[in-house]
């Protein structure tokens, strides 16, 4: 895994261009090693007529076979024995079904050079203390969602003095449980105290808290160097823009918290790549991964500007095939120049999620369909 | 919205109508029947209206989710029409209620001078509509006032309140209508309201899937008497042609005009065949029909890419499925058949031949499944799907015809058309294998004489 390493040990975490030639030779290496180990993945290859050769260039990206999430919903696919993982994460599963992502030392070593790096592109590391909200479920032996971990994670990101969560687990009861009221009472502590908050999780949830506290005619100013940092998934993406202004809007009015420190991330536990936006809340590519936008019919690549389902490609992870997934929303890849933050990365917009929206039908087994929408 | 007594209401209002509602209905039982002649008549003004353009705007706005597109709508309006003529509806009372009679209320048998038999409504019924087909809630409705009944209609959600409207139009041409109609856009949630509605009835009519139907199971009181109008799934089956090119296109138009939505459209193509190769050629050569079929008739502009999205992503990750199932070894048995298992894609559209022969769902819009299914096999694998089987576009030699044909009767199969009239309408027919009216009556037996046998 030589290209790997040389790959999430690029300096600039967004000069895709000239990590070119890396990205394919790390994905022809991480190709060849899970048609090697994985018998389902080479199945699979061989299904499609694909050999690991087969990929020389950026162009033979789109030629490597993908797996959409939804079937490593249903298969617990491994490339090493599963004892020696070392951590294994879980989506969310709303539909209890959930993917099951495994992870070796190597996997993790790079996902945090990359969790270094783009933070501190982002500026997100300090030295100095701060109280952290945890906009998310506080940790807990039968939680083993990739979000919980990243929110936990991203708490170390400047010494904690503290961590409040927003979902409490109760014993009793087995359960999740809200405790905005804690928040609230513990930020209006913060406030008077003399170290920044740093906030993390949902966006949803984040919002909400706002508004309840505007509504409610509370006004803090936290001190300086407090940040709000959102993220929680893909599926966070779909918040429609004038909501994330109404964020932006509160958060000042309320915490006194300035938009350019509020950040966003994004990653889903079959594609652990970090995707932190610009200073114009745009999510550029990182040398760490790449996007396909497909066509919608032909799922063959399709060029930048056009609509199309979002093909996420790393080569990351050895533990498990995700190199190349297929999720199942909808999204445009646009020039970085764009964009006008100055990253040349190309940024993915994500502009819906495939569906059957508003269709009739009465072909049997179509209604269990549409209860899926 | 609600209808009740001629007058719209809001939704809010459905627990104040409600109350009131058992006792309204008593009333307008008690007071005597309605004739299918004061249907008849009414409806033939409402025809007439639709025909003059009187709801095109609202119909219009079908074609943005309905079935149809906007050419077909005016197809199927034509026909909707046709069926709707007074003639017809006499037609279709005689052929269902039987012949001498002056519809509901007309003594049936009367060579008993003693016993007398009417022909009575059932009372009161409930329909339960689906979504799939536009001016199901309304035709429903009609055959139930057809048959003398007061009807209370759950709208399905889809509905944008258009029946609403058709059927304020109706009591406006003939008020007495208004106490045997009342329309309720109940959430299908709200199991509450439902249920008050379906303990005031004597039939349950309900349209839908499985789980509607089990639903309703459920919610119904025995003694309630259930009419079940299931989903079904249709397909077609070819054993030569008479004139090839032609029923090919019109299956393929049919596939697509109708994006295989209806119980009546195409989901599976069986071949009278046990050979692979026979349905990898067929596929090669039906395709460039589909295509013509799909780019005349199917919607591919920008709201529908999330459909198309979601149907290629399914197909993909099925393929996908099926390659791990066969490594895991859990499809030992059936690896030869998913191993020759071939897809044919075209531009929002697709042919996917396999090598089981079950009559399942295809993808629809356009994707349609291809399978073997020799003559001989026919019986035996249709019975496993008996609960669903309804139409069956039927192509072949014309010395086969009528053999196939009572074979497929046979199997239960109620349906029985030509490629491309699958869906089609025509006067007098039955639904699902029974007449509709038949099922909203019921047989009194009434002794009118003093009996003098006794001693």
């Amino acid at each position: 895994m030589k290209k790997r390493r040389k790959l999430f040990s690029t300096r600039n975490p967004f000069n895709t261009q000239e990590t070119e030639a890396c990205f394919v030779q790390a994905m022809r290496e991480n190709c060849r090693f899970q048609y090697r180990n994985c018998a389902p993945y080479r199945k699979l290859c061989r299904h499609f007529k694909f050999r690991p050769g087969d990929l020389k260039s950026v162009e033979d990206l789109g030629r490597l076979p993908f797996i959409p999430t939804v079937n490593f919903k249903r298969h617990k696919l491994f490339s090493v024995p599963e004892r020696s993982l070392l951590l294994q994460a879980t989506s969310s599963g709303t539909s209890g079904h959930f993917s099951r992502i495994g992870f070796l030392f190597g996997d993790l070593w790079c996902g945090l050079k990359m969790v270094l790096r783009i933070g501190s592109w982002r500026g997100v590391f300090s030295m100095r203390p701060a109280h952290y909200i945890v906009m998310g479920y506080k940790p807990h032996k039968g939680n083993q969602t990739a979000v919980t971990k990243t929110a936990f994670g991203a708490t170390l990101f400047s010494p904690a003095l503290s961590r409040t969560y927003a979902l409490k687990y109760n014993e009793k009861e087995h359960r999740y449980e809200p405790d905005l009221e804690g928040v609230i009472r513990a930020l209006k502590r913060f406030a008077a105290g003399s170290f920044p908050v740093r906030f993390m999780g949902f966006p949803s949830y984040t919002y909400f808290l706002l508004r309840q506290m505007e509504e409610r005619g509370i006004r803090l100013k936290l001190k300086k160097g407090s940040r709000i940092m959102l993220g929680g998934g893909w599926k966070q993406f779909y918040k429609e823009q004038v909501e994330k202004e109404e964020l932006y809007r509160l958060a000042k009015k309320v915490l006194d918290v300035d938009e350019e420190n509020i950040i966003e991330f994004f990653g889903a536990v079959e594609h652990p790549i970090l995707y932190c936006d610009c200073v114009r809340h745009h999510f550029h590519v990182p040398v760490y991964s790449r996007v396909l936008i497909r066509d919608v019919d032909t799922l063959e690549p399709v060029p930048m500007g056009q609509v199309g389902l979002v093909n996420l490609l790393t080569p990351m992870v050895k533990a498990t095939p995700i190199l190349s997934v297929m999720t199942d929303d909808l999204g445009v890849l646009h020039p970085g120049s764009e964009c006008g933050c100055g990253l040349d990365s190309p940024y993915l917009e994500i502009i819906g999620r495939v569906g059957l929206k508003d269709i009739k039908t009465c072909a049997a087994g179509a209604a269990e369909l549409l209860q899926k929408m | 919205m609600i209808l009740a007594d001629g007058k719209v209401y809001d939704s809010a209002a459905q627990g104040e109508i409600l109350k009131g509602l058992e006792r309204k209905i008593n009333a307008t039982r008690a007071e005597g029947q309605l004739l299918p002649e004061t249907v008849i008549t009414a409806v033939e003004i409402l025809r007439n209206k639709i025909l003059a353009g009187e709801f095109a705007e609202r119909i219009n706005e079908l074609t943005d989710s309905g079935v149809y597109g906007a050419e077909n709508l005016q197809e199927q309006i034509a026909q909707a029409a046709e069926l709707l003529k007074r003639e017809h509806l006499e037609y279709k009372l005689q052929i269902e209620l039987g012949s001498g009679t002056s519809g509901c209320g007309g003594d049936k048998y009367k060579f008993q001078s003693r016993i007398q038999t009417r022909i009575m409504p059932l009372g009161t019924l409930f329909h339960i509509a689906a979504g799939n087909m536009d001016g199901l809630p309304v035709y429903s409705v009609l055959e139930g006032l057809l048959a003398g009944n007061v009807n209370i209609l759950k709208l399905p959600q889809a509905d944008k309140g258009l029946s609403v409207e058709i059927l304020v139009e109706l009591i406006k041409i003939e008020p007495g209508l208004a106490p045997y109609l009342y329309v309720f856009d109940t959430p299908s949630e709200d199991v509450e309201a439902m249920r008050q509605m379906a303990d005031m009835s004597d039939g349950i009519v309900v349209w839908g899937g499985d789980e509607a139907v089990r639903a309703v199971r459920h919610m119904a009181n025995p003694g309630v008497k259930l009419i079940e109008w299931g989903h079904k799934l249709g397909f077609a089956y070819l054993s030569g042609y008479e004139d090839k090119e032609r029923e090919l296109m019109a299956l393929a138009e049919h596939i697509a005009k109708t994006r295989q939505l209806l119980c009546s459209s195409c989901q599976v193509i069986y071949i009278d065949t046990e050979d692979m190769e026979e349905l990898y050629g067929f596929c090669q050569e039906f395709l460039p029909y589909l295509q013509r079929a799909a780019d005349k008739y199917m919607q591919t502009e920008s709201d529908t890419i999330g459909t198309r999205a979601e149907l290629s992503l399914r197909r993909y990750s099925d393929e996908v499925e099926n390659v791990f199932l066969r490594e895991q070894g859990k499809k030992a048995a059936a690896s030869s058949v998913a191993e020759r298992r071939r897809v044919w894609y075209g531009r929002g559209c697709s042919l996917t031949a396999t090598g089981d022969s079950a009559l399942e769902c295809s993808y629809m819009f356009g994707n349609c499944l291809v399978k073997r299914l020799p003559r001989d096999r026919v019986m035996m694998q249709l019975r496993r799907h008996k609960g669903v089987l309804q139409t069956v576009g039927l192509i072949c030699d014309r010395e086969s015809r009528e053999e196939l044909t009572d074979l497929l009767a046979a199997c239960g199969l109620t349906r029985i058309m030509r490629a491309g009239s699958q869906s089609d309408a025509f006067v007098g027919e039955a639904h699902d294998g029974e007449y509709a009216l038949r099922r909203y009556v019921r047989a009194v037996d009434v002794e009118r004489d003093l009996c003098i046998s006794h001693k």
